[in-house]
């Protein structure tokens, strides 16, 4: 590590802190008035309720079962994907199974040279922001992290009873007691881009489909 | 790379207003943005409370930022990250270079990093012999077109569908089409296998937490996943400013930055990247550099008017708001960082020397600091740097001609006398042309409210 | 209610007729006037060049000569001049001596309109126009002041006036002082956009609250020809 700069930057941004001191002493905020903003209050609702509306308004799509097993018949059928990477979490494996699919090629959370060639990959999901319609996938508890991001589709199977209410609560959750690991991601939706004229394309390097199974009690 | 300079925005932003396939991409563009922005914080009954805890969070940070960005380097070097700090553009393009040649790296992919763009980056990498490919849609498309980005999260809004095909068609020799859908279909396509063979990815970073060494990065493409997950080495850059304090911050953080930048509620994908990975089996980088660039940031902390400019959270909102903006568009600025924004970190980013013009290109209305998540008072800052600007580097005429106007104002003789002169000169001289090309002028009235004075 | 007046220098020189139709409105309802001959200018356009330290004694000489008055308010016809003197105490930060006299001068001075509804309570005076009018919302009115109902409630309250709202009203107009000599294709090409919409409000007239915008409104409007008009909010609400 580069210790001269180190120092350098340190010692400029307290100078110039200590600079600033007489101006701040002078400032005196200015009252610029806010215009008040009205908005719609959410509608009580269920927090799986809440979380397939939002995933459904940014076109990912949501089934909610009480059978993995089935719904992933379904969408793997419709789609009539030949090559399935899944994450290392064996109950992806045991759905998996249990479907009784003809798949070409199954791969185990492959690695970054392999990845490529799948059509779809199966992971669960730690965690759910049911205000946004977000997962939550943390890589200390799943090897999940290629297979959610280079094949086109991607399915993900979440527990209902870890769908959070909001942001803040979720945050929080992640943080309490132990250690964040080293990668967490959070998904909304498939990936998109407005970066020409402002006109929304679905999928652009990210999965151009996603679907999340909401797993109910029995 | 044309780049156009500061130096000469009175000439570029004319070059612009002449443009009407440009005019018209910035209208779509800027008004769109406006709309879905305005849906996005109307929906969030608390969106002024949130402005204000962004803005005291960031205060307290730039008031301490030397604590915060110690705190944040313990924590990620603890995490097995390795830190490095750059006073200026130049040592942080060296260490990045030094790192690149020190892993034989030959392909380096990129997310899209502003920070990267001020350092010059990519020019430095090239000639050190690397490809370097830009995967944000965007990003790829000016890189192809050989341009600078001309907004700070959109960097190709000022190209209409039809310009972008035509760029695709001469460069990738892909068929002629005006689907945006084919269009995107042809990057993701071209750029996947950069992806894969790459050994360097570089990102940006949006928030650096000091109580837990994280960065977090939010994108809509997944490049950024891409970027920071597939290559063995990832080098993250950022502003020294860009640091918070604490993971719950971000709770928000990115309920204003999403909805500021684009009108989402969030965006697609956030990356919360703590460290190395614990285990070398793994998925992910081995090795986790982030680099931290000054380039003038701290500078900025001598005065809380200028010290303000640092809360930025470049979402692009006051670009969007801008009516100078909306008609010249970024490329005019001749800086990294177009719009208000640009406006007055550019100057003192870059020193007042060539960006003199740009704190004057400005009607000082006030609607990016009615639009700005962290509440930036930008027209606060615009006068501050006139006035340093006028004092350091100010025309003498016009120095004397406010001399002049003040000893007219202090005195109702000299005052009344001046209207008196005024009324036979104008007659005589074309008081003020750059006025008079595009609109009439009233003439100054035959009697002054002073005359009429008492009114019955 | 005694009141001091404010006319500004650019109504004083260049449209008399706003100073003298804010006297009329403001002795209808019922205010005594007063107009000090000393004052010239409160230092805005000094103060938004840069140039502070020229501001300042012609800010100093505003708040002597209006200290000296006894009215109970400083009532202006200008938005943007109405908000320089409430950025007084910035330019005096830090001045034992000046700044209270400058928070003391800052808050008793009022925009016009803002003053009818806010302290007077009044909306209604007894104005009539016949035509369709829209409002153009001054920036500074607008963002520093928070002018924005009032106008609109008082125009409502015109007998025979039919209120338009048009599409960004709130959109500056393009003058931003020496801005629009500085650089007068980008102020001209924001005016336009600013011409279009009050086209597209099919209105006789635009009113607005700055001698300013009217000025940079209604010069492009006569040089394109239009028959649309630009008045005032005072003007306005003078008519009987």
């Amino acid at each position: 590590m580069n210790n001269d700069a180190r120092q350098s930057i340190l010692t400029s941004i307290r100078t110039h802190l200590a600079a600033s001191a007489p101006y701040d002493k002078l400032e005196h905020p200015d009252n610029h008035e806010n215009p008040v903003i009205l908005s719609n209050i959410p509608l009580e609702s269920s927090l799986i309720d809440q979380f397939k509306l939002n995933l459904e308004s940014v076109d990912g799509h949501c089934i909610i079962t009480t059978d993995v097993t089935d719904a992933l018949n379904k969408i793997i059928t419709d789609l009539n994907a030949q090559r399935i990477a899944i994450s290392d979490n064996p109950d992806v494996e045991r759905w998996l199974y249990a479907t009784d699919l003809h798949i070409e090629e199954l791969g185990i959370a492959p690695n970054a040279k392999d990845i490529f060639r799948f059509d779809v990959g199966i992971s669960t999901a730690q965690a759910a922001i049911a205000e946004t319609g977000t997962l939550v996938l943390d890589s200390a508890h799943e090897r999940h992290r290629l297979l959610s991001l280079v094949p086109p589709v991607h399915i993900a199977i979440v527990d209902a009873s870890r769908i959070y209410a909001t942001l803040g609560e979720t945050l929080s959750r992640l943080q309490s007691g132990n250690e964040l690991s080293p990668a967490i991601t959070f998904i909304t939706g498939p990936s998109r881009t407005a970066d020409i004229e402002l006109t929304l394309t679905i999928g652009v390097h990210g999965p151009q489909e996603l679907y999340v199974i909401i797993k109910k009690p029995t | 790379m044309n780049h156009l300079s500061s130096e000469t925005f009175r000439e570029n932003a004319r070059a612009a207003l002449a443009d009407t396939q440009l005019r018209g991409a910035l209208k779509n563009a800027t008004s769109l943005f406006g709309e879905r922005r305005k849906s996005a914080a109307a929906s969030l009954p608390n969106w002024e409370d949130l402005r204000s805890q962004a803005r005291a969070i960031k205060d307290d940070v730039l008031s301490h930022l030397d604590r915060y960005l110690e705190k944040f380097v313990s924590e990620a070097e603890a995490r097995g990250a390795k830190i490095h700090w750059a006073r200026d553009a130049a040592e942080a393009n060296a260490i990045i270079c030094k790192l690149t040649a020190e892993r034989q790296a030959r392909i380096v992919v990129k997310s899209k990093s502003m920070t990267t763009e001020e350092t010059h980056l990519n020019d430095a990498l090239e000639a050190a012999g690397l490809q370097v490919v830009e995967t944000d849609l965007g990003e790829y498309i000016i890189q192809l077109a050989d341009e600078p980005p001309s907004h700070i999260i959109a960097p190709a809004i000022h190209k209409t569908r039809g310009q972008i095909a035509e760029l695709f068609t001469a460069e990738l020799g892909m068929p002629p089409t005006d689907d945006v859908a084919k269009l995107t279909n042809t990057a993701r396509i071209t750029l996947r296998d950069r992806f894969a063979a790459a050994d360097v990815g570089i990102s940006g970073v949006n928030f650096a937490i000091a109580e837990t060494g994280t960065i977090v990065m939010v994108e809509n493409e997944g490049n950024i996943r891409l970027t920071t997950s597939l290559p063995r080495l990832h080098i993250a850059v950022m502003g020294i400013e860009k640091v918070i304090p604490r993971f719950a911050d971000l709770d928000v953080f990115l309920k204003l930055l999403p909805r500021s930048g684009t009108g989402q509620r969030l965006t697609t994908y956030q990356s919360f990247i703590t460290g190395t990975k614990r285990r070398a089996t793994d998925e992910g980088p081995e090795e986790l550099h982030i680099l931290l660039l000054d380039n003038g940031r701290s500078r900025m902390l001598a005065h809380p008017v200028t010290r303000q400019s640092l809360a930025c959270i470049r979402c692009g909102a006051c670009l969007n708001a801008c009516p100078v903006y909306q008609q010249v568009g970024g490329h005019a600025y001749g800086s990294v960082y177009p719009g208000p924004i640009g406006a007055v970190i550019t100057p003192q980013l870059m020193g007042i020397e060539k960006t003199a013009q740009l704190p004057y290109a400005s009607s000082l209305c006030g609607a990016c600091r009615e639009v700005c998540p962290v509440k930036i008072d930008i027209p606060r800052l615009l006068l501050h740097l006139r006035g340093e600007i006028s004092e350091r580097k100010g025309s003498a005429a016009e120095r004397v001609a406010f001399k002049l106007w003040s000893r007219l104002m202090m005195s109702p003789r000299l005052y009344k006398l001046s209207s008196v002169a005024g009324r036979l000169l104008q007659r005589i001289v074309p008081i003020a042309p750059a006025w008079t090309k595009g609109r009439d002028l009233r003439p100054i009235e035959a009697r002054s409210f002073h005359d009429l004075w008492p009114i019955k | 209610m005694k009141v001091a007046l404010f006319v500004t220098c650019l109504v004083d020189q260049m449209w008399t007729s706003i100073g003298v139709s804010s006297v009329e409105v403001l002795r209808r309802v019922g205010c005594e006037v007063e107009f000090d001959q000393r004052q010239t200018c409160c230092a805005q356009p000094a103060y938004n060049t840069g140039y502070l330290n020229e501001a300042r004694p012609v800010a100093q000489r505003f708040i002597s000569i209006f200290e000296e008055s006894n009215a109970d308010a400083i009532v202006s016809p200008s938005g943007s001049c109405t908000a320089m003197v409430r950025h007084y105490p910035q330019l005096f930060a830090g001045d034992s001596e000046w700044l209270p006299r400058a928070q003391a001068i800052a808050a008793k001075t009022h925009e016009l309109s803002s003053f009818l509804v806010r302290v007077l309570k009044i909306e209604d005076v007894g104005a009539s126009w016949k035509g369709k009018v829209t409002w153009h919302d001054a920036c500074h009115g607008l963002r520093d002041l928070n002018v924005k109902h009032e106008p609109r409630t008082l125009i409502r309250h015109v007998r025979g006036a039919e209120f338009v709202e048009m599409d960004h009203a709130d959109t500056c107009c393009g003058f931003g002082g020496t801005f629009s000599v500085k650089y007068p294709e980008i102020s001209v090409a924001i005016l336009d956009q600013k011409i279009d919409a009050i086209e597209r409000a099919g209105v006789q007239a635009v009113v607005s609250g700055d001698a300013s915008c009217l000025m940079q409104i209604g010069g492009r409007l006569s040089r394109k020809g239009s028959k649309v008009r630009v008045m005032h909010l005072a003007e306005l609400l003078s008519h009987r």
